[in-house]
């Protein structure tokens, strides 16, 4: 099916110092849908959304991209990665450009753009993440969420086919977290197709179509919003009555 | 408070390109100024006395008397050079040639004319050859013989009251003898010298350059017994000095090349007599009033004035009592007298009222502010050079290509260096040098990548390089032959091949073998002479280490299973203890001679000492020996051979060697050692001439270029800019290795996640590095950068060493002027102060101004 945007198969990745981080993951995105990844700490969320991109090497598997298998080492990286989103937890904002010149840069430097072209592009993303009011300032003089807002307005910026975030919100306060996953539903409500890794479990219920548990390093659990509600395994069980506890 | 960029708007006004362009240029007119004209005087004093005759010779006695000789037997003496006049002769021929030392003075001349005097008596004895033979130069050796040379390979000596025929093994015309301590040369024409060792008895033929071949000698000179000059009358000089401890000065004789004559080896002047001052000064005469004095042994010589009015005579002869005060003569009557080597003086130059501090500091400011100029000239050079050279090295550091990488997924582009562009360069460095091999690899290089991108321009996915692609089966196969090829090297064609990592290693180590360095001991200590092998034989050094690194990366590629990763050599740390211990042993036993064996103090310490040390090592390599139960599997190290980073080695490489020598000892090196000015010089001279034919092509624009080029070629690589050129490069190569550390530094802290950031956006590594990363990193160093360019400035003073005039160079040359030892550092101290203050401030201004808003703390603003 070529609605299919990203295949994962049999993803597999062991660290050079020995740690075998994911062993044999598979799922499909399909277009315009949003997948939640869930899963306790180390259980190798991160890694599999690492290996989507290339940011690390997978040890084994396939992976494609509208049916292109971009993992193999003659393939453009960099061209692959530019049809990627990628949103972090830490931000990442370049801090020593301001917000508007942090989402112009990957169009004119990748995809080539002028400078005109490229503003119109980032005016227009940043009124999506509602950040049209700060667009001069450094990100050293932002809040958390306002920074997640405009990583996500930044990766927002390229066109990606996916935009995979890795916990967009554990860095953030509690009342800073509301207005990242309100930009995020919006993406969803869009049709964006999202790879979202998560710790807040009502979210991932809320907006996901689609929720993956992984834990050591293999997927637990697999289905529709409502395996949250009905656990099917225990130890998904047993991973949502530890979050309930926080 | 104004808004801040109210403040700055005036600059930032201005487009950022011309900006770039405005900066530029106050660089080149800092490089690019030369020192003040000054004008100068003349040191010479025409002494008068009424005479007409052609004075053709002069000496100065022990007693520091002068005495001129000319025509017609004219004798002119200058009692302590300052009472002259014509004394009596006891001839009337004319007399060409003279000579002295502590006992005699001698003369001789045209129709066998001889006549010596005792220091001693007033009275000149008259010891004639014949009636006909010109007697070409005369001289006293060791003996107080006086020996004469003639056309016609005529050599006698005056011996027990009789002149003595003495084989000269030639019929050319010898022009000029000379003695020095029992030692005698003999200049004549078609580039002929002759040697003796015996104070003249014996002569031998002695080696000239081809270049001299049909030459005429005219004038030969010792200093000492260390140095030994010669001239040609068509202006070559040439020099000798003792090559080895077994010959001596005079053996072997090579032309300069005069840089102040655009490295040619003639200065276009009739010459006529030479003297050596020193081991590098010499003062040389010509036709036509030319008077030249060399500071450096030849490589500048610079024509000295004589007083107006008297400028055209030939002058023959020079007489120094020391290396300031004394005479030349030359036809027409012309005598002068100098207290100052002859060198011009800047005009109003004169010894001033010290003790009055204004006039002193009106006095040597011009001298200050020229050696600041010159200070700030190769101090922004310096930085500059180091900051580039610091970036690109930096980047080198933190690179993460490892050979894994180079290997897996970059293979098409490895075997395109070392198939096409290594071999294509080394080429062209056998067959046209350095310079051109530089360039083709460079250009390859360029090209490669950019027909590359040309391929791949319209493709989704790139594959392989250059449009080769070498598929999946045959990938370990070709990484073995590539691997075979280091090893063994690759044949060009016939002769010619490029050498592979094994027979580099071997001939490296036949070179040194050669050099015999302890062959009197079996003793490994006596061999530590081995550490300066690379100063014995640099290109076999060289040829060492690539061999070696072909040899690692050969049997790497040779023994691939395909998997890139980690290797275990079986056994390895036993390895490692049996070698320890079989040098540690063949010190303590192989070198002693058994019946030369005796416990004394000395023999017990180093027992102990070395075998302590061998225990010590077993200790720290093989813990696991000393435990019970250990199993050779213990003894296994494992190594990963494929995540080697090659250009981070090579530049630690270059930063380990800067930051282990002392800047001092580089700068010496770099000056005197490999002379990398002059190398520069020549290069840009090259360089700038070809410049100049371009611009010959361009019609009117000719007028417009040729000029600058001119300009650039006399201000860069003029005479005298060698050491310029390698000040900047000693500072800046210095300094490279520092800021490289630095921004190293400053690139580490930048967290890795910006490095992914940019990644996932889809920017390349590079692309990265110079839009994200470096901009930060620059920042965070600007104050650590600050303390090097501060460094930078306080170092710049050890130029002083290599003779280039910079602050404190000029604070010596008037401490030597005035004497005024407290008020010239102090004053040099401060000019110091106000130019690294000034920086400093400068310095501040720009972090602040670069300052991050909401970054870092910062005192409050
Ligand atoms: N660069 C690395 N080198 C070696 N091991 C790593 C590396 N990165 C992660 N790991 C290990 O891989 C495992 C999976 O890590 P990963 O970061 O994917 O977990 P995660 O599910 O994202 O956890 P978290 O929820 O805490 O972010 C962990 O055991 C981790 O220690
Ligand atoms: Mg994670």
């Amino acid at each position: 099916m070529n609605d299919e945007v990203l295949i994962v198969e049999d993803l597999e990745k062991i660290y050079s110092g020995g740690v075998h981080a994911v062993r044999g993951v598979s799922f499909k995105v399909k277009k315009g849908e949003s997948v939640a990844i869930i899963g306790s700490s180390g259980s190798g969320k991160s890694t599999v959304l690492r290996c989507i991109n290339r940011l690390i090497e997978p040890t084994n598997g396939i992976i494609k991209l509208n049916g292109e298998i971009i993992n193999n080492p003659l393939a453009d990286v960099n061209d692959i990665r530019s049809k990627i989103g990628m949103v972090f937890q830490s931000f990442e904002l370049f801090s020593h450009l301001k917000v508007l010149e942090n989402i112009t840069l990957g169009l004119k430097h990748v995809r080539g753009m002028n400078k005109e072209d490229a503003e119109k592009i980032a005016l227009e993303v940043l009124a999506r993440v509602d950040m049209l009011d700060r667009i001069e300032a450094y990100p050293g003089n932002l809040s958390g969420g306002q920074k997640q807002r405009v990583a996500i307005a930044r990766s927002l910026a390229m066109h990606p086919e996916v935009i995979l975030f890795d916990e967009p919100t554990s860095a953030l306060d509690p009342e800073l977290i509301g207005s990242v996953l309100q930009t995020i539903r919006g993406l969803a409500d869009e049709g964006m197709t999202m790879v979202i890794v998560t710790h807040e479990i009502n979210f991932a219920k809320d907006v996901a179509d689609r929720i993956i548990y992984m834990d050591k390093g293999i997927i637990a659990e697999e289905g529709p919003s409502e395996i949250i509600e009905k656990p099917k395994t225990d130890r998904l069980k047993e991973f949502l009555s530890a979050m309930d506890e926080e | 408070m104004f808004p801040k960029e109210k403040r700055i708007s005036a600059w930032k006004k201005i487009p950022e390109s011309s900006r770039i362009l405005i900066i530029a240029s106050i660089i080149v007119i800092i490089f690019l100024t030369p020192n003040l004209a000054e004008g100068y005087e003349s040191t010479w004093n025409e002494i008068n006395i009424n005479s007409n005759n052609d004075y053709n010779a002069a000496i100065i006695d022990s007693n520091g008397n002068a005495w001129v000789f000319g025509d017609d037997g004219i004798i002119i003496q200058g009692e302590k050079l300052a009472n002259w006049s014509i004394v009596d002769s006891p001839t009337i021929k004319d007399i060409l040639t003279a000579d002295s030392n502590e006992n005699l003075i001698v003369a001789a001349g045209s129709d066998g004319v001889v006549i010596y005097k005792e220091i001693l008596s007033n009275e000149w004895i008259n010891i004639d050859i014949d009636n006909q033979t010109r007697i070409n130069s005369v001289s006293i050796n060791n003996f107080d013989e006086i020996v004469i040379v003639t056309d016609l390979g005529g050599i006698k000596i005056f011996k027990n009251n009789e002149w003595l025929e003495i084989n000269s093994l030639t019929s050319e015309n010898l022009l000029d003898i000379t003695f020095e301590n029992g030692r005698g040369l003999i200049s004549g024409s078609s580039g002929l010298i002759l040697g003796s060792e015996d104070n003249g008895l014996t002569w031998e033929i002695r080696e000239t350059p081809e270049i001299i071949a049909t030459s005429e000698i005219i004038s030969i000179d010792y200093y000492k017994t260390n140095r030994a000059y010669a001239i040609t009358s068509d202006g070559t000089i040439l020099k000798s000095t003792q090559e080895s401890l077994t010959t001596t000065v005079g053996y072997s004789w090579a032309v300069k090349e005069i840089e102040s004559e655009n490295y040619s080896t003639s200065i276009n002047v009739n010459l006529t007599s030479l003297d050596v001052l020193s081991t590098t000064k010499i003062l040389l005469t010509g036709q036509d009033g030319f008077v030249a004095l060399s500071k450096d042994g030849g490589n500048i010589v610079t024509p000295q004035l004589l007083p107006e009015g008297s400028k055209n005579q030939t002058i023959n002869d020079i007489a120094m009592e020391t290396a300031f005060r004394g005479i030349i003569v030359g036809d027409d009557g012309k005598i002068f007298y100098t207290e100052n080597g002859g060198e011009d003086e800047p005009v109003g130059f004169e010894i001033i009222d010290l003790s009055d501090f204004n006039e002193f500091v009106d006095f040597t400011k011009d001298n200050l502010w020229e050696g600041l100029k010159s200070t700030v000239k190769i101090v922004i050079f310096g930085i500059l050079l180091g900051f580039f050279l610091g970036i690109i090295l930096a980047m080198c550091k933190t690179a993460p290509t490892t050979l894994k990488q180079m290997i897996e997924s970059d293979l098409e582009k490895t075997l395109t260096l070392f198939w096409l562009v290594i071999p294509i360069s080394i080429f062209s460095i056998k067959q046209s040098g350095i310079g051109l091999g530089i360039f083709t690899f460079l250009s390859i290089i360029f090209i490669s990548i950019l027909v590359n991108h040309y391929i791949n321009k319209n493709k989704t996915e790139t594959e392989g390089f250059l449009g080769v692609v070498i598929p999946e089966h045959h990938r370990n196969k070709i990484i073995k032959i590539l691997g075979l090829s280091l090893l063994i090297g690759i044949p060009i064609s016939g002769e010619l091949k490029v050498n592979g990592g094994a027979e580099l290693i071997y001939s490296a180590l036949v070179d040194f073998h050669d050099f015999k360095l302890g062959s009197n001991t079996p003793k490994l200590s006596s061999q530590l002479g081995y550490i300066f092998a690379p100063i014995g034989n640099p290109s076999a050094f060289f040829g060492l280490i690539i061999g070696i690194a072909l040899t690692y990366l050969g049997v790497l590629f040779v023994s691939t299973d395909g998997s890139f990763s980690k290797k275990k050599i079986y056994a390895g740390k036993l390895i490692l203890l049996i070698s320890i211990w079989t040098i540690i042993l063949t010190e303590l036993f192989v070198g002693f001679e058994l019946n030369k064996f005796d416990l004394n103090i000395n023999n017990l310490m180093k027992f102990s000492l070395f075998l302590g040390l061998g225990f010590f090592l077993t200790r720290r390599i093989t813990p696991e020996l000393f435990r019970k139960k250990a199993k050779l599997n213990d003894f296994n190290i494992s190594i990963e051979p494929w995540s080697l980073r090659p250009l981070n080695s090579m530049a630690t490489l270059y930063t380990d060697f800067f930051r282990n020598t002392p800047l001092l000892v580089q700068f010496m090196f770099i000056h005197f050692g490999i002379q990398l000015g002059k190398h520069i010089q020549n290069i840009g001279v090259d360089f700038t001439s070809d410049l100049a034919i371009i611009s010959s092509y361009l019609g009117p624009l000719d007028s417009l270029f040729s000029p600058m080029i001119d300009y650039i070629n006399e201000s860069l690589f003029g005479p005298g800019k060698r050491s310029y050129l390698s000040a900047i490069f000693a500072l800046g190569l210095n300094s490279a290795a520092y800021q490289c550390e630095t921004i190293r530094g400053a690139i580490a802290a930048i967290p890795s996640g910006q490095m992914e950031a940019g990644r996932s956006i889809g920017l390349t590594y590079m692309g990265t590095m110079r839009l994200i990363i470096l901009p930060q990193a620059i920042r965070i160093c600007i104050p650590p950068l600050g303390n090097e360019m501060v460094n930078l400035v306080l170092n710049s003073s050890l130029a002083s060493v290599i003779a280039y005039t910079e602050l404190t160079r000029q604070g010596k040359l008037v401490v030597a002027i005035t004497f005024q030892i407290f008020w010239t550092w102090g004053m040099v101290m401060i000019a110091y102060f106000v130019v690294t203050w000034t920086l400093a401030i400068l310095l501040r201004r720009l972090e602040e101004k670069t300052r991050i808003p909401g970054l870092g703390i910062s005192g409050g603003s």
